[in-house]
């Protein structure tokens, strides 16, 4: 008997959720009770059991979004457990066996995704820097993992050789199984020549580019072909990067639009092959930061009263300020004195006069904060990161610079770490060194304003009746208009203003 | 009647294309002139001569190794007539399947013989001379292919014999001479020696076996003068003549000298041509050449609807590449876009031990100017081959010398056939012959000559050796 398996209601308000990962094969034997998959819906992940024992067999894969009440695997009851309960647990006993032998032995040790964080549900493994069977050592660092808000090094746990679960690009839940290191016997330092010599020969074999590289199996092919993808835009998993069969299937899964776009460009042929460019499309997996970068930039959008204020800020005396004694900074504190520390100051100055706009809303309280964390916007390969600057009022014009510089690289590199980038008050983004002349920056939550800095452009202004020539910025702070009123947001910029066109007062803070 | 899809011939070609069709849901019908289904492989072909072979063999085995092995027993008696029997019960049991996939995937049988009225249009003529006519959208033509004669001796089928007589001759030859040292020749040969006649090979060609690697060639001379057959290599046959209770035959080598023998039986084994007679192509428009169906690369005739697979096109007379383009077309029928790769068709001689290869051959490689390395292991060093006594042969590896990726299996030895299909799966996947020899093969087993001869391939190391 088949037992049909569909997306349980889960709580109003939830119409779909995702198959976030399948934790039992198609095929395998499962148990009553037993975690079979995890779903994801846009409010939490939770796990789907096994309503009885049997098979199981997927009808949704992973990454697929599926309606409530739809039919998402099918478990087939074996004919052994249409017997009684008590004969159905003698016999689940043999079935957990095989699985559990490994564990028993006490000689493997299975690496589950660690809690990186609160909020933090999942984790992609961007890359493994250990191949699967290869020696480890305890705390060698064997995976780079990625989640929505930080890279961060897998460890290994133990010394031993690495089985790797989990493949590159996977996500997992906190607590998935990662891989599996088959512990060594005996103390490590008696037996390293044997255990890593061996390895070494493994990885002799198995290095770089195989000649093989993006040879498609013999189902591959065929897979390939039908969906008129070219072997050569499809990265093979496979041993020395061979395209496996489900490679194919993937690469057909990845690029809905190809048939789409095929049948098409069919009718309107003519015309295509006339304008003879190439009309290639290409789809990617969006990795764990974009999506949570999306997910979070419409989030503001629709549960923010986010709008922007605008002002312009003569640039002239910070300038010459800069200028006269940039070289003496650098000198003195190693670091280049930047626009970056003027502004920060000033905003914290202006942050202190106007608490609002340093304040948080939490539920029905309005949060605020005596002190500056100042959050800077950094644009990275992987996307825009956001590490703070902790208590930014107390800091020197040249500590500000070196944090600022500090947390860009680390940024960069992709190396900065939850407690780096959760926190902030307030945030600055610098459109300007792309050269944006003037933006409305989106606010970076749960935060109530943002300051948006743009290029210097020399402008015709009137000072005194006379039109002269200035470097202008432009400066807009958006904020959220549930918390920060007009005349606070207003004054808080033309503050910042006053502050920057007469860095005087920055250091006498009036 | 009106079908998807009708299919002439019943051969491994055409049933495996039949099933793979109504499998993909089209309405089929295979129509085949002869009672049983199944062709030249099931009736007159690879069954039963296997089964002959194995009699044979098992035969030989009594009267030659049962002694050493320590099983005492008189001297044992070839049956032929009993041996022809059970190869027929083979035959029938195996024939019977092929009707019962017949019904299983509802797929009409139509007896007789079948040929074009026009593209869409096939009649079927029955022994009777009844006539029926149908009506279908494609059309996949699998007739296969009959023995060539030699151009100055027809078969007479009672002394100048093909191999569907030699799979029912009444008694055991005193004498055979077999005209072709290739796969067929080879194998019914190597069945008679065993069971007690004077056989003689004489090929044109200076290798038996010509078209596999030279060392397969090498090792089953060896190995069949061991069996005592006689073998004339390099000797083109000038006459053949039947005497009526005798056959005279006469061959000259290259130098001009002339040989001559005699023997009760002569088995012609010169090769097969394809068989596309009385199919009626001149009403589609279908011509062949030297015998062939020309087809595309998606086995498309000239005609739209109609493709041919198997003995009748270009490539390897091999079922298991007809079965391969059988379902290539079916699939293809159905919009998929399945592949061959042609390369990687294996090819087997069923001799006691076998010979089997897939990949490219040593002259192969040799002529294409392919930098290559060779790794050979013997079944003598292996210790499955020795309990079981089955020492001849040996596996050679070819792979290329700077990438390690395998060109080329050729095995000769016992269970040769079934071992193939490793070096299949590993060149389908383009393995190194390290990749093999890093794969544990189970022990003891005639696997384990293969794993070796990878190793010593990657870098002559094996380790038995």
């Amino acid at each position: 008997m088949t037992i049909q398996v569909k997306v349980p209601t889960v709580g109003e308000s939830i119409s779909e959720v995702t198959i976030a990962n399948w934790t039992k094969k198609d095929g395998d034997v499962v148990q009553m009770d037993e975690v079979i998959a995890e779903l994801e819906s846009d409010k939490a992940t939770f796990e789907l059991t096994a309503p009885k024992t049997g098979v199981l067999r997927i009808k949704k894969q992973q990454g697929e979004t599926v309606p409530i009440g739809e039919l998402i695997c099918e478990i087939e009851e074996s004919a052994g457990s249409a017997v009684p309960a008590s004969k159905t647990e003698s016999k689940v006993a043999p079935g957990a066996a095989p699985a559990a032998a490994p564990k028993a032995t006490g000689a493997v040790k299975e690496m589950k995704v660690p809690a990186v964080g609160e909020s933090i549900t999942e984790v992609t493994i961007s890359t493994w820097l250990k191949k699967d069977g290869d020696f480890v050592k305890l705390d060698d660092i064997i995976a780079e993992v990625e989640s929505d808000k930080a890279t961060f090094e897998l460890p290994a746990e133990a010394n031993g050789i690495l089985r790797i679960v989990a493949q590159k690009k996977q996500t997992l839940p906190i607590g998935g199984l990662i891989c599996k290191i088959e512990v060594m016997d005996g103390v490590p330092a008696t037996s390293p020549a044997a255990s890593t010599s061996a390895p070494a020969i493994t990885a002799a074999a198995s290095t770089d580019k195989s000649y093989a590289a993006g040879h498609p199996s013999p189902a591959a092919a065929k897979t390939l072909d039908e969906k008129d993808v070219a072997a050569s835009q499809v990265s093979g998993t496979g041993v020395g990067g061979r395209i496996t069969k489900e490679d194919a299937v993937k690469a057909q899964a990845g690029s809905p639009v190809k048939p789409e776009a095929a049948k098409a460009t069919v009718p309107s042929g003519p015309p295509v092959i006339a304008g003879g460019g190439g009309r290639n499309k290409r789809a990617e997996k969006m990795t764990s930061l974009r999506k949570t970068i999306a997910r979070r930039l419409v989030s503001v959008k629709n549960e923010t009263a986010m709008l922007t204020t605008f002002n312009e800020v003569d640039m002239k005396p910070v300038m010459e300020l800069r200028s006269k004694y940039k070289d003496k900074f650098k000198e003195k504190y190693g670091v280049g004195l930047g626009f970056m520390s003027f502004f920060t100051k000033a905003v914290c100055i202006a942050l202190k006069e106007w608490p609002a706009v340093n304040a948080q809303l939490n539920g029905d309280e309005i949060i605020y904060h005596d002190y500056c964390d100042v959050s800077i916007a950094v644009s990275t390969p992987r996307g825009l990161v956001v590490p703070v600057i902790r208590n930014a009022e107390s800091l020197t014009f040249d500590q500000v610079e070196n944090e600022v510089i500090r947390l860009a690289t680390k940024g960069r590199d992709g190396k900065l770490s939850i407690d780096e980038m959760q926190g902030g008050t307030f945030s600055i983004t610098n459109g300007g060194v792309f050269g944006s002349m003037l933006s409305t920056p989106i606010l970076n939550p749960p935060q109530s304003a943002i300051l948006g800095m743009h290029n210097i452009v020399e402008r015709a202004v009137v000072k005194d009746g006379q039109v002269v020539v200035r470097p202008i910025m432009y400066l807009a702070l958006s904020y959220d208009h549930r918390i920060v009123d007009g005349r606070e947001s207003v004054s808080f910029l033309v503050r910042v203003k006053e502050l920057l066109e007469d860095p005087g007062r920055l250091i006498l803070g009036v | 009647m009106q079908y998807n899809v009708t299919v002439i011939g019943s051969g491994p070609g055409g049933y495996v294309a039949a099933i793979r069709c109504a499998q993909l849901g089209f309405k089929t019908t295979i129509i085949e002139k002869y009672d049983t289904l199944g062709g030249t492989c099931l009736n007159v072909g690879c069954i039963p001569s296997k089964a002959m072979l194995d009699s044979s063999e098992h035969f030989h085995n009594a009267a030659h190794t049962f002694k050493e092995h320590g099983i005492d027993i008189s001297a044992p008696k070839a049956n032929l007539g009993q041996m022809i029997r059970r190869k027929g019960d083979v035959v029938k049991q195996t024939c019977d399947g092929i009707a019962f996939l017949m019904k299983k995937n509802k797929i009409d049988v139509h007896t007789g013989m079948g040929s074009f009225v026009d593209k869409n249009t096939i009649k079927v003529t029955g022994k009777d001379g009844k006539e029926k006519t149908i009506t279908t959208e494609k059309v996949i033509i699998a007739t296969g292919s009959k023995p060539t004669p030699l151009p100055f001796a027809q078969f007479d089928k009672k002394r100048i014999i093909s191999s569907t007589e030699a799979l029912e001759l009444n008694e055991i030859p005193k004498h055979l001479i077999v005209i072709g040292g290739g796969v067929i020749g080879m194998e019914l040969g190597s069945v008679y020696a065993r069971i007690g006649s004077k056989v003689t090979v004489v090929e044109f060609l200076d290798s038996l076996i010509p078209t596999m690697d030279g060392t397969m060639g090498k090792e089953l001379l060896k190995i069949s003068k061991k069996l005592g057959m006689e073998v004339y290599l390099g000797h083109m046959v000038t006459s053949l003549e039947n005497k009526g209770k005798e056959v005279a035959l006469k061959a000259e080598d290259k130098s001009g000298k002339t040989l001559e023998l005699k023997a009760d039986y002569c088995l012609v084994s010169i090769g097969r041509r394809p068989y596309a007679d009385g199919l009626g192509l001149d009403k589609v428009g279908i011509e062949t050449v030297k015998g062939q169906i020309p087809v595309d690369d998606h086995l498309k005739t000239k005609v739209d609807n109609i493709y041919a697979i198997g003995d009748v096109v270009r490539g390897a007379m091999l079922a298991h590449k007809a079965e391969e383009e059988g379902v290539m077309v079916a699939e293809q029928l159905a919009g998929q876009k399945p592949h061959i790769n042609y390369l990687l068709i294996p090819g087997v001689v069923y001799t006691w031990p076998e010979v089997a290869s897939v990949g490219y051959t040593e002259e192969q490689l040799k002529q294409a100017g392919r930098a290559y390395k060779v790794g050979n292991f013997p079944y003598k060093a292996l210790g499955r081959a020795r309990a079981s006594m089955d020492t001849d042969g040996l596996v050679k590896i070819l792979a290329d010398k700077n990438t390690d990726e395998i060109l080329g299996a050729h095995i000769i030895g016992a269970r040769a056939a079934d071992m193939i299909a490793a070096g299949v799966t590993a060149m389908e996947f383009r393995a190194s012959a390290e990749d093999v020899s890093r794969m544990s093969h189970a022990h003891p087993t005639y696997m384990e000559a293969f794993k070796e001869a990878c190793l010593a391939a990657t870098a002559n190391r094996p380790i038995h050796l």
